[in-house]
């Protein structure tokens, strides 16, 4: 099984960076597992997300998100959540990674196999140079579990 | 988990905001709003090494990164007087025509497009025409990997310097993608003549066209700024013909003309000054299109962006086809103190940068003035034209209307963040 763990986020945008930070953190902490997969870091993908995912059988892409929970949670949205989501017109001009999935899907056969998880980290300071934010620099140890429990969990499913 | 705000994804930074006020059936204030990172950055690389600018302010902009770069390269070679060697500068043009093919295929397609074609989004658009969003995206992905033979990744690419590059790329995989551009030039000559079968609104402006000039290319890196009125100016003297000033509504500057006038850079700017300099294909393509020029219609841009497609595929191939590495990668550099500005050809305008260095190569200032923020003034006078329109359409109609106008001239926000808030406020 072909998996891809990337995290995406800008690192001069405070919490944006969180997703970057804590897959870094995972490859630091978890070596091993990280050998058997394919590891990606993107600041700003857009639609080259989708080149980024050909050939994957299983991706889990570990960004920042805005929600409405304390800083530092760490959100896991599954495939067939992420699949069932609809952005809204309003905001399709834009390229979140939600759409970007979406248009790949409606595009691609290849794409639409793949089993998207998406970690995201809540952050709370988005602001132009500013450090990650306390909150969030306590939860990449967790995410950072968080993601080698789901790439566990694959590796898991292939060998069973 | 209903809660999350899946589509924002953090990228919610820069929504722009348009307001027109409007008295007696006329609008008399627009304002349009647009965040815009380049003013942290003047400030953030002030005390840093050189050579870190390039990989710094590649950051500004996720669609074009290779501007960032060249621009800041040439402003502190010019500060340390290093010139780059020829071979150094073929591949900085092909870098370049990769960022081109890359930009401008996801903007026709799938930013401009679905406005012309009257659907939401590229979503949709893919939903009734998929042959033509596969192509899109088949088109842009060439120039993602000529991105990533040559930068190391396609997103940020990383082997641009001041001075040249780090390593020079292997010939191997920049030549195994020729038989994609070729099919790429093929796509874009049927790119060319589908732009011209597209319904623009009507809406002729007389533009003061800016773009740099070069007598020998197409111009995109080194030359002089030309303006259609006439002007000519050293990028050296940029200044002194165009001046930045702060606008209270915004956080990003304005920019206007010594003499007060706002201008146009960009695709039709580039176009309409620089057809001469266009290589065969792309010539041909515009004399196949019949087109009077100068083009003045802000949406046709797109039909710009479309005979640019073509030259840079063929520029790429011919580039491509020319490389063979040889001498060094980059210029030795010589620190001393110094002040040097330089200036390309972003897909969506001129991008110009000065920066002053001390005798340790450390930045003391930097000054980045980006296309959107010169174009910026430019939309608002393009808005006051569309106005009368705007004014009898329904609130969703307007919107879309106005959307589309500021989304033909690609500003940097158009991809990155979402989009417009209109508001109309009435003063009777």
């Amino acid at each position: 099984m072909n998996i891809l763990v990337l995290g995406i986020g800008q690192s001069l945008r405070g919490d944006d960076a969180a997703g970057l930070e804590a897959v870094r953190l995972w490859r630091e902490t978890h070596p091993q597992t990280a050998r058997r997969v394919r590891v990606e870091t993107a600041e700003l993908p857009g639609l080259a997300l989708l080149d980024l995912l050909m050939g994957a059988d299983a991706a889990i892409l570990v960004d920042a998100v805005q929600a409405a929970a304390p800083a530092g949670t760490v959100i896991r949205v599954g495939p067939d959540e992420l699949a069932a989501f609809t952005p809204d017109a309003q905001s399709a001009h834009g390229w979140g990674v939600a759409e970007t999935l979406q248009l790949g899907r409606a595009l691609d056969p290849a794409l639409a196999h793949v089993r998207v998880t998406l970690l995201g980290i809540v952050g709370k300071d988005f602001g132009m140079g500013a450090a990650l934010s306390p909150e969030v620099q306590q939860a990449l140890a967790e995410a950072a579990e968080r993601i080698e429990a789901e790439v566990q969990e694959l590796l898991a499913g292939e060998r069973g | 988990m209903k809660t999350i705000e899946v589509p924002a994804l953090a990228r919610v930074e820069g929504e722009g905001g348009l307001y027109i006020g409007v008295k007696d059936g006329k609008a008399v204030e627009i304002r349009l709003d647009i965040y815009e990172p380049p003013r942290f950055f003047e400030g953030f690389l002030v005390g840093r090494y050189l050579q870190e600018v390039p990989d710094i302010t590649a950051r500004i902009c996720g669609i074009c990164p290779v501007a960032y770069q060249m621009s800041s390269a040439y402003a502190l070679e010019k500060a340390l007087d290093v010139r780059v060697s020829p071979p150094v500068r073929a591949l900085r043009r092909l870098l370049y025509c990769a960022e081109y093919i890359e930009s401008h295929a996801l903007h026709i397609y799938l930013l401009q497009a679905p406005d012309l074609l009257g659907v939401p989004s590229a979503l949709d658009l893919a939903a009734v025409a998929p042959e033509v969003v596969k192509g899109a995206l088949r088109m842009k992905k060439i120039g993602n990997e000529v991105l990533k033979a040559i930068g190391g990744r396609s997103v940020h690419p990383v082997n641009a310097c001041v001075g040249g590059w780090y390593r020079w790329p292997d010939a191997a995989p920049l030549k195994a993608l020729l038989p994609e551009l070729e099919w790429g030039l093929e796509a874009a000559k049927e790119c060319v003549k589908w732009s011209l079968t597209l319904p623009y609104p009507d809406l002729e402006i007389a533009y003061e066209f800016v773009a740099l000039h070069h007598p020998d290319e197409y111009g995109v890196i080194e030359g002089e700024v030309w303006s259609s009125k006439g002007r000519k100016l050293p990028v050296a003297e940029f200044e002194t013909g165009y001046i930045e000033e702060h606008v209270k509504h915004s956080n990003a500057l304005h920019s206007h003309t010594v003499d007060g006038g706002h201008y146009l850079t960009g695709p039709l700017a580039r176009l309409n000054l620089n057809h001469a300099q266009l290589m065969p294909a792309a010539q041909k393509a515009l004399k196949d299109a019949k087109l009077k020029l100068p083009l003045k219609n802000p949406y046709k841009s797109l039909i710009a962006r479309a005979i640019e497609l073509v030259h840079f595929y063929e520029e790429a191939i011919a580039l491509i086809k020319a490389y063979a590495p040889a001498g060094p990668a980059h210029a030795e550099l010589t620190l001393k103190a110094g002040e040097g500005a330089g200036a390309t050809e972003a897909p969506r305008g001129l991008l110009y940068h000065r920066y002053k260095i001390d005798e340790h190569g450390r930045v003391q200032f930097a000054k980045i003035t980006p296309p959107t923020a010169q174009n910026l003034p430019r939309i608002e006078e393009d808005l006051f034209a569309l106005a009368p329109k705007l004014m009898k359409m329904e609130q969703e109609a307007a919107t879309l209307t106005a959307e589309h106008l500021v989304r033909a001239y690609d500003p940097c926000i158009s991809c990155a963040t979402h989009f417009l808030k209109l508001k109309i406020e009435s003063r009777e």
